[in-house]
């Protein structure tokens, strides 16, 4: 039966009412299933629908899942063990091992090359070349062991939706992130350190980046995803 | 348009985890199931009616969206709309499924326990209400009549079946596709008329 055509579109749109509302006997259900996966009218038709009909789902209450769920998840995937509720992102094993390998890709892919001879402590830097899951470049932090100040550029990474901003944390060794600056539109941005570098990034292995409301977190702490991060990289 | 400022932005942020999923990012997609998987758990709990079956049907779900995040298109649904749409389809073919088995196979009453939800969980025209409140558009589902508005709501919050529905309602099996039918019409073009729909 072909459903795409005009004079049955109607017919068409109120079985993918049904299917997507879910009252079609099993059998009915299968084939229709199965038309859909060859006819994308009628795929399109049964998206409007649930487009229509998923939304009103959020009128149930939350129920948390058990937490086997989450660890069958993770098992049957193969995936590294991330502890799915136990603590922020900032805490996670895992987070430190993907980014390890990130960080230093990213250095790679940046091409950071040594001094030679090395240049007076005070020009010495302190670098932080911040990436994303791909490995590329999309922010730089940079600090001179002699000036109070670090500089922080954007350099890829993707585009910050409207009324977001991006927030630059300290993450040290453990205890809580301590934010930076909230990335200006520019993308440039200079941070006053509370102390000399040496004595700020003194128990700071990395810095991360993280997505929230315009203006940085109302928080004081992360509230968004974590969308970049970096190994700070004494040059020295 | 019709959607409150937290829904949006709860979206935007599933939808930039979405997105990082679909590049293999494995600390996205634990963050997308902490957002997500209690409102989805929600949904498959009051469909299934068993707690082993629905847990089942969230652990298939997130298997097939860490494969399939990439065809998730961010301009066709939202984020939540999509996972929403997987979990209830797999509910509603476990369900059906499990109906054509029954004509051959023995019930097997203890196969699972029922689930038992929060005293007090709202009814499925309750839940209706305050999920077409949740998005601006409670006078699509006021309008719709009586018979209509209950039957809808027992299947899209219980997956009923038309059959079901009709056992349910005590009403003869006509009635109850054609208020299926008719309410899922007029819902259609008060939702659309609301812009409530992108397309």
């Amino acid at each position: 039966m072909n459903l795409s055509r005009p004079d049955r579109l109607q017919r068409l749109d109120a079985l993918a009412a049904e299917y997507a509302l879910g009252t079609m006997s099993p059998r009915a259900r299968a084939r229709f299933a199965r038309i859909a996966r060859n006819d994308s009218n009628v795929a399109a038709a049964i998206r409007n629908w649930e487009t229509r009909l998923a939304p009103l789902a959020e009128g149930a209450p939350p129920i948390a899942p058990p937490p086997r769920v989450w660890s069958t998840i993770v098992q049957k995937l193969g995936l590294q063990r991330i502890p799915g509720n136990d603590g922020p992102w900032w805490t996670r094993v895992a987070f430190w091992r993907s980014f390890a390998l990130t960080s230093f890709a990213a250095a790679m892919a940046l091409g950071v090359t040594l001094f030679s001879p090395p240049p007076p402590v005070a020009d010495q830097p302190i670098v932080a070349v911040l990436a994303g899951p791909d490995a590329k470049p999309a922010l730089i932090a940079t600090a001179m062991r002699g000036q109070r100040a670090m500089i922080v550029k954007v350099v890829g990474g993707s585009a910050v939706p409207a009324g977001k901003s991006l927030e630059l944390w300290m993450l040290p060794t453990g205890a809580a992130p301590k934010s930076l600056v909230v990335i200006p539109d520019s993308g440039v941005g200079r941070i006053a350190l509370p102390a000399a570098p040496d004595a700020a990034f003194a128990n700071v292995p990395a810095l991360a980046v993280s997505l929230e409301p315009a203006g940085g977190s109302p928080t004081g702490a992360p509230t968004g995803p974590v969308l970049y991060s970096g190994k700070v990289e004494r040059f020295y | 348009m019709a959607e409150a400022p937290r829904n949006a932005e709860r979206n935007e942020r599933l939808a930039a985890l979405m997105a990082r999923v679909a590049l293999g990012d494995q600390n996205a997609f634990a963050a997308l199931y902490e957002q997500s998987s209690p409102h989805l758990y929600g949904v498959a709990v009051r469909i299934m009616r068993e707690g082993s079956a629905a847990e089942e049907v969230l652990q298939e779900a997130f298997v097939s969206v860490w494969h399939h995040a990439g065809s998730y298109e961010a301009a066709k649904s939202q984020p939540l709309t999509w996972l929403t749409a997987i979990v209830r389809n797999r509910c509603l073919d476990q369900l059906r499924r499990r109906e054509l088995d029954t004509v051959t196979m023995t019930t097997d009453d203890d196969d699972g326990k029922e689930f038992d939800l929060p005293s007090g969980d709202p009814t499925p025209v309750e839940l209706l209400l305050a999920g077409a409140e949740a998005q601006s558009v409670r006078n699509c589902v006021e309008t719709l009549e009586g018979g209509a508005k209950q039957a809808i709501a027992l299947a899209f919050y219980q997956g009923l079946s038309h059959a079901e529905l009709a056992e349910h309602m005590r009403q003869p099996l006509g009635t109850v596709k054609s208020w299926v039918r008719r309410g899922l019409e007029r819902l259609k073009s008060c939702l659309d008329r609301s812009g409530y729909v992108r397309s």
